[in-house]
């Protein structure tokens, strides 16, 4: 699963989210001289595409769909949705793209954040500290998970770490359910507002496009404060630790590394990022089951949002995340002249795509902007292809 | 979160804006106008005022997941209900205050989602309903769990809740919100219902052992008939023991049962794990040695488990069998479309439907508060089970439970599955305002005060 992204390092990719890899193959001043105008330049244009991107999947896909006939707009939850499932696939690809474990429980860090977020609001209502409890908790839970399950590989592993979350599912369905509400949901959550409750998450901030809420703003600020974190991980010496153990965990042996230890912190960090996401969810939803805090059906999402994003770049799941939220919320209520309704079709869709994806661009969604971006810049088109068919996502 | 607050959706304000498509000033110069429009005699709540010719409902039912068969009936009485509320037919021509012509002169459109029989994606489908198509009401649901976490959300949107199928106390007991209303009896009524009927057939100091399945529906379920077996039969609890959601090998829990004791085995499950148990319990041949009672039938299990259920009793919402003119009218147009009769699932969905329309005609508005007013209490005839109540005070419909029965598998049909046994006046079940599930209701704001 070790995405090996020199496909694209020599290429300057005029994409938000593109995280090029000279620094990290490189070194000396000037090298971080260039991470560091890197680092801007991520943030900086991630956050320009944050500003458009409700406007184009609410309002521009709204008017598309008001003159073809299929409601095809979203909603005005849906980016911080997106957002919040982008936050956690960013963590879950230092995990699985780049020191290639494959933890099929993340669901159990998502959920015992979102759980722990909810029952924290009951206390103070501040969506910022329902984020930090939350996060420490996942965080907490990670390490005694990642001590056992990551003395085993492959898929052992993924075994591993879905029992773990099994088992706090069915906690919380049954035994636990006096703390979670079971399997009536955890509701009754009081996320007050920004500030001390003065800005209420679901206020407006620009009068007409009602698309640009508090809540919004509010992911898209941890959105790049998440960005930021891993593209500086993965651009660290210590990420590239991560990365070389995706590559041949042998040899980060031999070197003399605790192989141990750095994977142990890879799965701590992307529960982290889980935890995150899962604090926002609920801030989000207001509500929280442990059907989707905490099935291992979740956990397979995360995986999926991930490959089909494209897990060689940093960006990438979050195009995967986009997708997926699309295709499940807004898809799957579409009704077609001729075929009828989508509903519970939306899944056969979405594997579709994934299929075709997968096939096509075996990169992910990420893979496949690199490559188009690479025959706009005046490569040729069999060499566009190249990269996408030399380190496709397959290679173990 | 991400309620739509104001008055002016973005919908609004590219309508506004015509076909220029820069929704931007001249939306804002369009904005005076709705706002100003002579309809709005009372403030924006949720999705009211309704803009436009149209007025959307919001279908929410399971097209995947363990339910979906119910909810492929349930979106069939939708269908039903919206098109007869555009073009007369059906109950709409019985029904005071109807007219056939939409609902306040507006057409009926709906919207359709999957909620795959999972809180949270229903949650998030009953969003998109509510912030992008504008629904002014959501109906559907065939789980309790589902029902309960749309119906806070409708609480919460100020968009009102329909229930359909669900059948735990909670819904409208301790999770009851004010934004919904339940036609559906619920598991504590099964139990006054079943009780006496059972206590009647297989007499009087039995022991009975339960098997539930361990969530919101079947807790209250087994809650419900420990204490009315307990207390009309004088029947004695051995043990009850839950089993998960989704089980589908039964035998650890069925071998466990104590068949020297046992006198009366109840299944609390439904839908496929009712499918599973039951032929299970069977198998094992516990219907030698005991009485199998499974609480609440519905079509899907009857169907699946059609060689089992000969002679077993249980409840039902209603069944086509009815000779009322209501049910066999609704039997009637219902077969026409569909070509076979309509599981109870379908019949709630069209009253549930028809229930919200009325009442709006009744208040002349769609704004929420005066809408939920006209339905508190109201007395209500025509829906198939005779006189019914809206009650008030919880929002439970207080209307007569069937007791069903099990056909022998050599008289069963297609559509002829279960045999009614009685039909228990509304007058013997129910509880008061301050007792049963109802004394842990409250319901919350109207949204106006």
């Amino acid at each position: 699963m070790s995405g090996d992204r020199s496909g694209d390092t020599n290429e300057a990719v005029p994409d938000g989210g593109t995280v090029t890899e000279e620094a990290a193959g490189g070194s000396g001043g000037s090298a971080l001289a260039g991470l560091r105008e890197r680092d801007d330049f991520v943030v900086i244009a991630t956050a320009a595409a944050l500003v458009v991107f409700p406007f184009l999947l609410i309002d521009v896909l709204g008017v598309v769909g008001e003159v073809i006939g299929i409601s095809i707009g979203g909603y005005t939850g849906l980016p911080s949705l997106v957002l919040i499932y982008g936050i956690i696939v960013i963590g879950f690809n230092l995990l699985l793209g780049y020191t290639g474990l494959l933890s099929f429980g993340h669901a159990a860090f998502f959920g015992s954040a979102a759980y722990s977020a909810a029952l924290f609001s009951q206390v103070v209502p501040s969506p910022i500290l329902m984020v930090i409890a939350g996060t420490i908790v996942a965080t907490l839970l990670a390490w005694p998970i990642g001590f056992v399950s990551i003395r085993r590989s492959g898929v052992y592993f993924a075994v591993l770490t879905l029992t773990f979350g099994q088992a706090l599912y069915f906690w919380a369905l049954g035994p636990g359910a006096w703390l979670t509400g079971g399997d009536n949901g955890f509701s009754g959550i009081e996320a007050h507002g920004l500030f001390v409750g003065v800005i209420p998450l679901d206020a407006q901030l620009i009068p007409v496009f009602d698309s640009y809420t508090v809540m919004y703003a509010f992911t898209s600020v941890v959105m790049l404060a998440a960005l930021w974190v891993g593209n500086r991980i993965i651009n660290s010496p210590y990420g590239l630790i991560f990365e070389a153990l995706g590559e041949n965990e042998e040899r980060v042996e031999f070197v003399g590394l605790n192989v141990f230890r750095y994977k142990l912190m890879a799965f701590i960090i992307s529960a982290v990022f889980a935890g995150v996401g899962g604090a926002m969810f609920v801030i989000h939803e207001q509500y929280i089951h442990p059907t989707t805090g905490l099935y291992w059906i979740q956990s397979g999402d995360f995986v999926i949002m991930t490959v089909l994003g494209g897990t060689g770049s940093l960006i990438g799941p979050v195009f995967g995340a986009l997708v997926f939220e699309y295709v499940a919320n807004v898809i799957s209520g579409v009704s077609l002249p001729m075929i009828g309704s989508i509903g519970s079709l939306w899944r056969f869709v979405l594997g579709a795509v994934f299929v075709f994806i997968v096939w096509v661009f075996p990169r992910g969604i990420y893979g496949a902007f690199a490559d188009l971006a690479a025959m706009v810049n005046g490569r040729g088109g069999g060499d566009g292809d190249k990269p996408a068919a030399a380190d496709g996502g397959e290679r173990e | 979160m991400a309620r739509d607050t104001t008055a002016l959706s973005r919908r609004d304000v590219l309508k506004a804006s015509g076909a220029a498509g820069a929704a931007g000033l001249t939306g804002l110069a369009g904005c005076a106008g709705i706002g100003g429009g002579g309809s709005s005699e009372y403030p924006a709540l949720g999705n009211y005022p309704v803009e436009g010719d149209e007025v959307v409902f919001g279908f929410n039912v399971p097209q995947s997941g363990s339910y979906s068969q119910e909810g492929a009936d349930e979106l069939r009485g939708y269908n039903l209900a919206k098109e007869h509320l555009n073009n007369g037919g059906g109950w709409v021509d019985d029904w005071d205050g109807l007219t056939g012509d939409g609902v306040l002169g507006k057409t009926v459109a709906s919207v359709e989602g999957d909620t795959a029989t999972d809180p949270d994606t229903a949650r998030q489908s009953a969003t998109r309903m509510i912030n992008r198509d504008n629904a002014i009401m959501i109906t559907g649901g065939s789980s309790s769990g589902v029902a309960i976490a749309v119906q806070e959300l409708c609480q919460e949107e100020k968009v009102q809740f329909q229930c359909c199928i669900t059948h735990s106390n909670d819904t409208t007991g301790g999770s009851c919100v004010r934004y919904s209303f339940r036609e559906m009896f619920n598991a504590y009524m099964t139990g006054q219902a079943l009780a006496p009927v059972l206590a009647e057939e297989y007499g009087e100091g039995l022991n009975f052992y339960q098997l539930y399945a361990d969530y919101s529906w079947g807790q209250t379920q087994q809650a419900s008939m420990e204490q009315f077996f307990t207390e009309v039969g004088n029947w004695s609890q051995i043990e009850s023991v839950p089993t998960p959601l989704g089980t589908s090998d039964y035998s650890s829990y069925l071998s466990d049962v104590p068949r020297d004791e046992t006198d009366v085995l109840v299944l609390n499950h439904y839908g496929l794990d009712a499918a599973n148990s039951l032929p299970q319990a069977i198998e094992a041949g516990l219907d030698q040695d005991m009485e199998i009672v499974v609480p609440l039938y519905n079509r899907l299990m009857a169907e699946a488990a059609s060689d089992s259920i000969g002679g077993i009793f249980g409840t039902a919402d209603w069944n086509w069998q009815l000779e009322d003119d209501a049910s066999q009218s609704f039997v009637e147009f219902y077969r026409e479309e569909h070509n076979r009769a309509p599981s109870y699932g379908a019949r709630i969905a069209y009253t549930q439907t028809l229930q919200y329309a009325a009442a709006v005609e009744r208040a002349e508005t769609f704004y929420a508060p005066e809408v939920i007013r006209e339905l508190e209490g109201h007395e209500y005839s025509g829906a198939g089970l005779g006189n019914e109540t809206m009650r008030g005070c919880d929002h439970q419909a207080q209307r007569d439970v069937l007791v069903m029965q099990g056909a022998d598998p050599s008289e069963q049909t297609e559509d002829l599955l279960l045999n009614i046994v009685s039909q228990t006046p509304r007058d013997d079940l129910g509880y008061a305002c301050d007792a049963g599930p109802a004394a842990e209701c409250e319901l919350g704001d109207y949204g106006d005060e």
